[in-house]
């Protein structure tokens, strides 16, 4: 208890009162060069407090490293990322030739049959004439960062695409991701999702098919009327040319989830109505309900 | 007085210049900038109360601000450096707050 009486009671350091006494009794003795010191170490403990302070409020050597290590390990895991998705598509694309050479020597017919297929389902890369709409985001979107009407939404980029494939579009791509029957446009954040992967405006929808058809077919739909409205009511650029020759890119391998032997191959084989057969499909069925 | 305004002059020359602190010394920036306050709490009201002296005022303040970062720097060897900075907040606390006090009774008579 005695600290803290002594706390609250008297709170200023004892030595004023001592110094004061003595120099009630002895006088001031002190000459220059003691108030010469007295001022350059009270000017050294100022701008040591200065310092003290101004570090206090930048942010500390700590914080920075850890940023600087988190910045240099995204960066790092990005090009990892990319290396991976260079690869994934090299193996892809070797996959298609092994299984198109293969199909060639064996069965001619079945690689014209799954040629056409394989242009749908966005599996091959396509060359062809067709459209390319730029969406870009409205002027205001600096000074309103958070005004998302302002921006290219994924709502857009989906109306865009369906009313594209509605308008007859053979094969379609935004920013250089080839949009499938199985692929997504969804957001996370501001962020627009194609195929998962996160893209940055402009977007650049490209798509292949008879151009003029698509255009005229295109401002005839809601999808149309859907981009007039963005670029009236919102400001957003709506650029559409004609391009003589595009390259769309393939959107790697598809994933196999159901496979079914056909009945013509199982009547060829002999096995149409032996137990064996019922099994294998039973046990493919079960497979599918696993899977799901 | 002169040493006030010595310790204004350096204040702002530390302003101006800037000086980056040695990593090593962050830790006890908090505490030590407490300290000072201490002192110049302390100052201000002998400054009032009529006793204010040049060398005490220097002293006091380089000792405050010495054996706080030493106590924190003890704490941190020992594993208790936030209890330690703690105590030395909350009586370094007590102590400006009541220096507060009696520096208002001073000035506005109440």
């Amino acid at each position: 208890m005695t600290l803290l009486t002594e706390l609250t009671r008297r709170p200023l350091d004892p030595s004023y009162a001592d110094a004061a006494a003595r120099r009630a009794v002895e006088g001031d003795r002190r000459g220059a060069v003691s108030h010469g010191l007295a001022v350059l170490l009270a000017a050294l403990l100022g701008v040591g407090v200065a310092a003290a302070a101004l570090a206090l409020r930048t942010p500390t050597a700590g914080d920075r490293q850890a940023r600087a290590l988190l910045e240099h390990q995204v960066l790092e895991k990005r090009d990892v990322v990319d290396a991976l998705e260079a690869s994934n598509a090299r193996t892809a694309s070797e996959v298609t030739a092994l299984q198109e050479s293969a199909l060639r020597s064996s069965d001619p017919q079945l690689l014209d049959r799954t040629r056409p297929w394989a242009v749908a389902s966005a599996l091959a890369p396509v060359v062809g004439a067709g459209l390319r709409i730029v969406l870009t985001d409205a002027a205001g979107t600096a000074d309103n960062p958070d005004d998302l009407d302002l921006r290219v939404q994924d709502v857009d980029l989906q109306v865009l695409v369906n009313g594209l494939w509605a308008a007859g579009a053979e094969a379609v791509a935004v920013n250089g991701q080839r949009v499938g029957p199985t692929t997504a446009i969804r957001s996370a954040g501001s962020a627009v999702l194609v195929d998962l992967v996160p893209l940055v405006g402009p977007y650049t929808v490209e798509v292949i098919g008879d151009a003029p058809e698509l255009q005229t077919r295109l401002a005839r739909s809601t999808a149309g009327q859907h981009m007039a409205m963005l670029h009236a009511t919102y400001g957003i650029g709506v650029q559409t040319s004609s391009v003589a020759k595009m390259e769309l890119p393939g959107s790697g391998s598809l994933v196999l989830r159901e496979a079914t032997v056909p009945d013509e191959a199982l009547a060829a084989a002999g096995l149409a109505d032996a137990p064996a057969a019922a099994g294998v499909r039973q046990s493919g069925a079960d497979k599918e309900g696993d899977g799901s | 007085m002169i040493a006030i305004l010595g310790l204004a002059i350096g204040v702002v020359v530390g302003l101006l210049v800037q000086p980056t602190v040695p990593a090593e010394l962050q830790p006890y920036l908090p505490i030590a900038v407490v300290a000072a306050l201490d002192a110049l709490f302390g100052g201000l009201r002998a400054l009032l109360d009529g006793i204010f002296d040049d060398r005490v005022f220097l002293t006091s303040f380089l000792s405050n601000v010495v054996v706080a970062a030493f106590i924190v720097f003890l704490g941190d060897q020992l594993g208790v450096g936030t209890q330690l900075s703690t105590a030395v907040v909350v009586v370094l606390g007590i102590r400006i707050f009541s220096n507060a006090a009696s520096i208002r009774r001073h000035l506005f008579r109440a």
